[in-house]
Formats: structure tokens, sequence, C-alpha cells
């Protein structure tokens, strides 16, 4: 949206035809001038042409019915994906069963322990506390359920993402081939996920997993070649002139410098974990989020803050100290002795904990807060969600966004001709980056139009459009705001720090509680899931502006207000980019899922695929919800080549 | 520690002009762009300049045609502005960059031709280099760096511990061994890297411009530890850099590259006295002569033999700048005396000319003439690979000698832009 004011305004000044942006939009008009009246006059309308769509769903729910036929019989099914389901429920189950035989007092001393080995004492404590929390709650089993899904996923994430990036970043034709792949599975949405994976393991503990380790997988790729490839190159030609062998160099130099990245990417991989295990409780995985998804479906607030709470805790306390270890790392080795006693004392709590019966949590010591919640809400919903003098009510203002605001987009997309919708998104993606991501945006659009999904996924889209405005007026703001005032940074950065953790999933909670359901509420979860990374991205690029810079303008006496605009966002200009585009990426993500709050539109379609059994329907909504991710992501996406040359 | 050159005492000539060279490169290319083969095979390509070079194939040589010889024991050091190609040059003697063309041997082996297991080999024990940016591992204690090369080779943990621990001590790094190199500054991690290379014992030491990054005092020490070093161990050297002060401090000879081409090859005083084109004598201009140049470049013949037998005595290879302070004391010229022997003197107007640049080529080469050696005149050009036959001290008293006057060397003007 910014960048559509933005544009046109750079080309005024003279030499007007020179100007790269004004060329490229004249090619287009061009092109525009020679292809649109031939499609008009071919396939009129608004919509998109029924004639270019091809009716997927019928091949797409014969094939989902051939697998649900021969899932026990054909012998793809016996021979691989059998054994791997197998293999992931064992796992799960053994891991749920050994934290339960472990009991709650065993395994919050161990993950106390951890966390003071890995990262301090301070951290050791929070980890006690936000476990025994778990278990106040009432949510001990759910989170032993969600726990276990997590180790398996984790580990099986991080392998295959670190065997993944070893071959990326040790051979080049490898990298070619996965960067894009891994870079396009970044900016998907976690709900594209699903239903694939539904389709070919039914719902249940091995889909979550699977679906778990596909999205969880790629971070840790990524940072694996990076670290690979970012090694020093002069610490390698160091060593191999001292006659190392090619193992030698992996083993001694390639791996151990870069085992920052690689911890990031444990850290990265956990996190996705995380997020996924909780949504995937949409497809049968059971647990914390599976108690969170039945309570949202019945608006039941509280019920959902219970299981809520640990999702939240559970997140910071992995984050930070998985975190810590990267930060630590380049301090003294600690002795695997203290590891050793550490380890005795966690078996000794363990045992201890087994023999004096505390195993399971004691249902004496749970706490409700669904009931209180509840009461909360009911007062909410009685006093503030409308008629509240002169400000009116949270209801009202989701009722008014929506009609105001959101109505009117989505009914001005579906108004707009077909072809102007592809043309728009070629003339953006074109300016921002080059004709390449101008042709994969105007493809992956055309491609929801031929699957048939056109007007949801506008709807989607208004939805998108409307909540990355209202992330991008607030987060530059307060970006703008944290850079130029250390105080409002430092107050601000912890509150980034535990929202920028939290999964997708959880951020619906709150926003049910005040605004109830419907659409207005999906997209104020997803700004509030996206606002963080905005803020912090634009505070970040604006203070990296380059001080000599500053220093230079302040000399020549330019006010606070000349230097923002003539020399901290023009110079900020990439981190700027980089701001919208997450926001746009991390919006979509929570639109979609927003589809479980009433968002309708394609989260709704595979939500309902998948609760009625009817795949295919799911698949479109699905392929359509990668198409919007990867346009939206191509559109935004600034090119090396572009901010260098604007520099 | 030492290997070969521990049986000569310092002080004795151990170079000896007939000893096969450590390296001989002939006619070495490095061309970097599309089908870079064709480039040395093609005389026509071969003569072009750079930028002709550039916009006729797209290619650049960063090393043309180089040849020259490394005697064993001796500091020889490449010098050269950046992209000049010196570190081209240097990473091609062990093959960490693939020469496009031309011969390289080691003690006459081919390294060329060698595969990967001897050349493997070759870079474990035979030659060791010292990097700009130090390239020590991060992740590991200076103990550890410094015990990498013999780690790679398979020695024992407790072994290599314990020679990694002498070296360490040899540098000047005693109770740092545990440090990592992210907690040192500067100058120890150069130390790190100097020990790293020296503590596989190698034939020659490769130092690839490895004080650039320093601080010029700190970078003076390691000069100074160099010229310890070589001191002691007699190790011959390879030395890049782009300092001329720091070639003329260390090299015995010093080879001048420009475009990937050797412009000159000679002494530091061949070098400064008689610069091969305008080139090398915009280069030189600068040096303070009379810290370079020997008396021989002033000397006359004795007009009498009263002349030839009073005044104060210098040897041949005294510098210009001593000569002044004896002449200066002595208010008489001076004689330049060997085994005994008076080969000419030197009076206040010659000593005069050569430190205002009035003494060109002609007259150095008279002056060399008559003392009958033949070399510096000719200041051994590009390609030249044989043994100059200047008389040499031993290579610890040249240095000593040369070091002296020479600091402290002016602020090092660096690369231009």
């Amino acid at each position: 949206m910014a960048t559509i004011t933005a544009t046109p305004r750079k080309a005024a000044p003279p030499g007007i035809l020179t100007h790269p942006a004004v060329r490229k939009l004249l090619i287009l008009a061009v092109a525009a001038a020679i292809l649109v009246p031939l499609a008009v006059t071919q396939w009129g309308g608004t919509t998109w042409p029924a004639a270019l769509t091809v009716d997927v769903s019928e091949p797409l729910g014969k094939a989902s019915d051939w697998i649900i036929d021969n899932r026990d019989s054909h012998p793809l099914f016996l021979y691989f994906f059998g054994h791997v389901s197998n293999v992931v429920v064992i796992a799960v189950r053994a891991v749920y069963l050994a934290l339960l035989a472990v009991g709650w007092a065993g395994v919050t001393a161990i993950g106390a322990l951890i966390a003071w080995r890995v990262a301090g004492v301070k951290l050791a404590t929070g980890t006690a506390v936000a476990f025994l929390a778990c278990g106040l709650l009432g949510m001990w089993v759910p989170t032993m359920q969600t726990l276990a899904l997590m180790v398996v996923a984790v580990l099986a994430s991080v392998v295959v993402g670190a065997l993944l990036g070893l071959a990326a970043g040790l051979s080049d034709r490898m990298d070619r081939v996965l960067r894009p792949v891994l870079d396009t599975m970044q900016v998907l949405p976690a709900f594209a996920y699903l239903l694939p994976v539904v389709l070919v393991f039914g719902i249940g503990v091995p889909a979550a997993v699977l679906a778990t380790v596909v999205y969880a997988a790629p971070p840790m790729a990524r940072l694996t070649a990076l670290g690979l490839r970012g090694a020093d190159k002069e610490v390698l030609e160091a060593v191999e002139s001292l006659g190392t062998t090619a193992r030698q160099r992996l083993l001694t130099a390639r791996i151990p410098l870069a085992r920052k990245e690689l911890l990031l990417g444990v850290n990265q991989t956990i996190m996705m974990a995380l997020s996924m295990a909780v949504i995937a409780s949409v497809i049968g995985a059971g647990g914390l989020g599976d108690r969170v998804y039945q309570a949202l479906a019945s608006v039941d607030v509280g019920a959902a803050l219970a299981a809520g709470i640990p999702i939240v805790l559970l997140a910071v306390v992995l984050d930070r100290v998985t975190g810590a270890a990267g930060e630590r790392l380049g301090e003294s080795g600690k002795s695997p002795l203290t590891w050793l006693y550490a380890l005795a004392a966690a078996a000794a709590v363990a045992v201890a904990g087994r023999l004096a019966g505390f195993l399971d949590w004691p249902e004496a010591w749970e706490v409700d807060i669904a009931e209180p919640v509840n009461r909360a809400v009911d007062w909410m919903t009685a006093h503030l969600y409308s008629g509240v003098p002169v400000i009116g009510g949270t209801a009202d203002w989701a009722a008014h966004f929506t009609s105001w605001v959101l109505n009117p987009l989505r009914d001005g997309l579906q108004w707009l001709p077909w072809w102007s919708v592809l043309l728009i998104v070629a003339a953006l993606a074109w300016l921002i980056g080059t004709w390449r991501t101008a042709l994969t945006a105007v493809l992956a659009m055309a491609a929801i139009g031929v699957l048939g999904v056109w007007n949801p996924s506008l709807d989607t889209l208004s939805q998108v459009l409307a909540a990355v405005a209202v992330t991008l007026v607030i987060g530059f703001a307060t970006g703008i705001a944290a850079a130029r005032s250390d105080r409002f940074e430092r107050a601000l950065r912890p509150v980034l720090d535990v929202f920028q953790t939290m999964p997708q999933f959880v951020y619906l909670i709150p926003v049910v509680a005040l605004f109830g359901v419907g659409r207005a509420p999906a997209v104020a979860a997803a700004v509030v899931y996206a606002l963080p990374a905005v803020v912090r991205i634009t505070a970040q690029g604006l203070r990296q502006v380059d001080p000599a810079a500053l220093e230079s303008a302040r000399s020549l006496g330019a006010t606070s207000g000349q230097q923002l605009r003539q020399v901290q966002l023009p110079l900020a200009r990439r981190s700027l980019l980089l701001a919208v585009n997450q926001g746009v990426v991390l919006v979509l993500a929570v639109v979609i899922i927003g589809g479980l709050v009433g968002g309708g539109a394609l989260g709704y379609q595979v939500v309902f695929g998948l609760a009625q059994g009817d795949l295919a329907t799911g698949l479109v909504a699905g392929a359509a919800i990668v198409c919007l991710g990867l346009m939206l992501d191509r559109v935004t996406q600034p090119t090396e080549r572009r901010p260098r040359k604007g520099a | 520690m030492s290997t070969t050159t521990s049986a000569t005492p310092p002080g004795t000539p151990e170079v000896t002009e007939s000893a096969a060279p450590v390296f001989s490169v002939d006619g070495l290319w490095k061309v970097f762009g599309p089908k870079a083969a064709r480039i040395p095979a093609d005389p026509e390509l071969a003569a072009l300049s750079p930028a002709e070079l550039r916009s006729r194939t797209g290619c650049t040589a960063a090393v043309a045609d180089v040849s020259f010889d490394v005697r064993k024991g001796e500091v020889f050091v490449v010098m050269g502005l950046s992209g000049s190609g010196k570190s081209t040059l240097v990473r091609c003697l062990t093959r960490l960059i693939e020469p496009t063309a031309g011969s390289i041997a080691i003690d006459g082996e081919d390294v060329r031709a060698m595969d990967k297991s001897r050349l493997r080999e070759l870079r474990r024990h035979r030659a060791a280099m010292v990097f700009q940016h130090f390239g020590l591992l991060p992740h590991r204690t200076v103990l550890d760096n410094v015990a990498y090369g013999l780690e790679v080779q398979g020695m024992g943990r407790a072994e290599r511990r314990e020679r990694a621990a002498a070296i360490v001590a040899k540098v000047g790094l005693e109770g740092l061994e545990h440090r990592r190199p992210g907690q040192l500054s500067g100058g120890q991690r150069q130390r790190v890297g100097l020990a790293r290379a020296l503590a596989v014992d190698p034939e020659v030491l490769l130092f690839d411009e490895p004080f650039s990054a320093l601080d010029p005092l700190i970078r003076r020490d390691m000069q100074e530890e160099v010229v310890r070093l070589h001191r002691e161990e007699g190790r011959t050297m390879v030395f890049i850099t782009h300092d001329l002060q720091e070639a003329l401090k260390l090299g015995d000879r010093i080879a001048l590259m420009r475009d990937g081409r050797v412009v000159q090859l000679g002494t530091p005083e061949e070098i400064v006295g008689s610069p091969a084109d305008d080139y090398v004598r915009e280069f030189v201009r600068d040096v303070p002569r009379e810290q370079v140049l020997s008396v021989r470049t002033a000397m006359r013949p004795a007009s009498s033999a009263d002349e030839a037998g009073t005044g104060p005595a210098l040897r041949p290879d005294a510098t210009v700048s001593e000569a002044i302070e004896a002449v200066a004391r002595a208010g008489s010229p001076a004689r330049v005396m060997d085994d005994g022997r008076c080969l000419g003197v030197v009076d206040a107007d010659a000593l005069l000319s050569v430190v205002a640049g009035t003494t060109g080529t002609a007259d150095a080469a008279a002056a060399e003439a008559t003392t009958g050696s033949p070399a510096a005149a000719g200041a051994a050009r590009a390609g030249d690979g044989g043994p100059p036959t200047r008389a040499r001290p031993s290579v610890g008293e040249a240095l000593a000698q040369r070091r002296k006057p020479t600091t402290p060397p002016p602020a090092t003007s660096e690369e231009p832009a």
C-alpha cells in the first residue's frame, strides 16, 4: 500500500522517460494495450472467466479417494509411508511415555538443570516456573503430549535440515536447486502444509509430525548452508595451506566455524516446530494446540487461555534457553563432569519423585482459570462490546472495521476486472523487483484464477491488505519512535521479544475475547502477530543508517524531522522494504489461520475441507494459499539490484 | 627446530651460489576469466596490456610470465601495489590457486605435476604460509591453533601439544596458550599465525602481507621478530608485501611486481640505486638512499698511495649513511677496505651526491665495475633466474646492518587508492 503512493512521486522529475520505473510502466502499458482488448473480447466480466478455470476438485477428490481406499493395501503405503507412519507413532509414544514415567517433578528438574547448564540460573528458575505453571493450569498431560511431538519433530527436522544444509553448503549445484525451494517454503503460511500431508497419512499424529518437520526443517537447512558458505575464506585457505584433506577441512574448520548459524538454526527450528505443532492440532496433533482449537470452536475463551498460557511459556523458555546456548558459545568450554553431576541430580529427583508418587500432577494443585476468565469475558461482552459512551465498544469497532474497511476493500477487489488485478500485480512487482519476480507474481495470481478460487482469494487478499496497511502504519510509527528514543526502545524490547516467540495460533485467543468472531478479529490477530517484526526491522534499519551521513546532515543544520525524512528514511529504504515484505508474509499466515475464528475465505475452506473430509476443497484452497503467498512475497520483494541503484 | 641450516652457525656464508634453488618458478601465468589457458599460449595475447587483454578477452592476468628462483636461506620479497598479482603468485607456489601455465619446482620437484596426496605432503611439511588476516580457527585455543598443522598430519595429542607449546614460547606468547584468537590483539594473533606455520617445521615460510593489517608499531615489532627468526634459523622465506620499507628491511632480494609482471628483481641496493624503469624510479623516489645504498656507489679509486693508506676504514657493504658519519668525524675521505685491501675511497662530495640523488645509474655501474662486481649494474631483470654474483656477507649480518639505519621507518605510505 505504501509503495503505491511512493513510486509515482519518484518519477516526477525531468528525464521522465529515462527513469527506470517509468520505462517499466510504459512497457507494461504497451503490453497491456495489446493483451487486454484481446482478453476482454474473449473473456469479459469482472471475475475470473469460467472458461479459463480448470476443475481440479474432481481429479483431486478421486486421488484422495484412491489414497484412502489403498492406504492399507498399496505397496507404496505398506512398505514406505506405513513404516514412516509407524516409526513416528512409536517414537512419539515412547517419548510421551518416558515423559510421563519421569513424572512432573522429574521433567521439571531435568528441564531446569539443562537450562541451568546451558543458560544460567535465571533461565533455570524460569524453566522450572514455566513447567510448574503448566501443571497448575491443569495442562500437564497436554503439555507433555505437545512436548513429545515436539521432541520427535525437532530431532527429525534438525537431522533432515542439517543434511540438506550440508549438501547445499558443499555443492553449488545443490545450493542452486535448494535455495529457491527453501526461500519459498519460508514464506508460505503454515496452513498450506497441512493438507498434502493429510492426503497421504490421514488425520493423526504422523501427519502432524510430518507437517511439523516439513515446516520446521527449512530454517535449519538454510542456516546450515549459510554457515558453511559464510565461513571466513582466509581461514579455510589457511587450513588448506596446511595440507588438510577435504574431510579434515569439513570436520575441523567448516562445521565448527558455522556453529553459530547451526545453533541459530536449531533455535529457529524449535520455534517453528512449536508453532506448527500447535496448529497441527487441526490435523490431529493433540496436546495443547488441540485444547485451544476445541475451546476456540466453542468460543470458550477461558479454556483457550488455560491452554494458551502453557504454549506461550513453553515458547519463551525454549527460545531463551536455545538462544542463550548460542550466545554462550564463545565462552570457555564447560567440563563434561558438571554435566554429569547435573544429569545425576536430575535422575535423582526423578527417582525421588517416582518413589514419592509425584508422577501425575495432583489434581488438588490445579487452578481452574477457565471459569473466572470466562466470567471476565462475559462481563466484557456485557459492558465493553458495544454502547460504551463516546468510544463505542470493541464489537462496534470490529463491525465498523468490517463494514467500512474490509467490505469496501473486498468488494472493490472483486469489482475490478480480473485482468486489471493481474496488471496491478505485475506493475507493483516489477516496480519493486525485477521482471522475473513480476512474472512469478502474475503467474501465481493467474493460477489462483485457474484453480477456480478467485473470489475467496480476493476476500483473503482484502483482509491481508487491510491488515498490512494497519500493521505498517502502526509498525513504522512505533519503529521510528523506537529508533529515536533509547528509553522507548528499551521498554519495548522485552515486549517484542515475547511477542515474536509466540506461536501464531495463540494470537487468536485474545482477539476472540475482545472482538468475537468474524473477519475483523482475524485481521486484528494478524496485525498483532506481524507488528513486532515490522517494528523491529524498521527500528534496526533506521539505527543502522551510517552515523557519518547523519552527522553531516546535522552539521548542515537539518532539523530532526529533516534528518528523518531526508537521510534516515531514504538510507533505510532497504530495511523498510524488508519490513513490508515480512509484514505481508506474517499477516497472510495469520489471516489464513483466522479461518478458524470466522475469517472465512481460503482459511475457512481448508478447515472445512479437513473437518468434512472433503480434501479436494481443502487442497485447492491450500494451493491457492501457496499461490497467494508466492504472489504477495514476490510483489514486495526488493531485489539486490534496485536498492544498489538507489543508494 | 631448524633442520638444514642449524649446521651452519650464523655469521658464516651459508649461501653458496651453486646451491639448487628452493623454489624455481619459470614462465608462470595465472589468468582469471573465460578460456584462460589460451592467453599464455598465444604470444600476441600474452603481450597485451591488462586493459587491452580485458577488453579483448574478458580475462585478467593476475600473474603474467613470472620467473624467479628462491635460494636456500634467503628472504625473497615480492612487492607490489594491490592488484599487482603478488598474493596470487604466492598462492600459486603451493597451488592454493591453480596456475594457468608455466612451471614451479620445489627442490627440483615439479609442483604442478604433483597428485593430491603429494601436494598435501608439500603443504604439510615443506611450505607453510602466514596470512594477512591470520586465518586462525576462532573456536580453538592458541595452543590448539598452533598444533593444528601437526594434528592435520596425524600427530598424537600429547606430542603435538608439547611441540606447539615450545613454538608458542618461541614467538613470545607464553601464558596465552589457553586464550582464543578473539581474545588476542592483532599482533598476538599474527604471532599465533606465525607459530602455526613454524610448528610444522617447513622448509619454506610463505608470508602473504602478514603485517599489513597491523598498527605501525606492532608491525615493526613483528618485522623484528621475522628478522630474529631468520637470523636464528636461516629458514628460507618468501615474503609478500606492498610496503617498500618492509621490503627493503627484510629482503635479501626483491621482486617488484606491476600488473602481474616482475618489473625488476634485485637486491634492495640495486632496486634503489638503479631502478629498471620509471615506475620503479617513482616507487623508490622517497626512499632515504643513504640508508640503503652501500659505499660502493660513492666510491672512487684512490688517487694516491697516501689516500689509500690513511683515513677511517669502512666495509664495502657499509651504508652511505655510515660513511657520512665516519667522514664527518674524521674530516677526511674514508677508505673502503676489504680483507685489508683498499678498494677505493669515498669523500664528502661523492657521499653528498648519493644523498642528493645525482649519482645516476651510470655512476653506480662505474663504481661497481671498478670493484669487479658486475652484477649490480644490470640490476637483474624480470625473468632473471641466475644467481647474482655480489659477494654477500652472511644473511644475518646483512640484515642486522640493513635494519639498523632504517629504524625508525617513516610511517609507511601504504597503497595509494
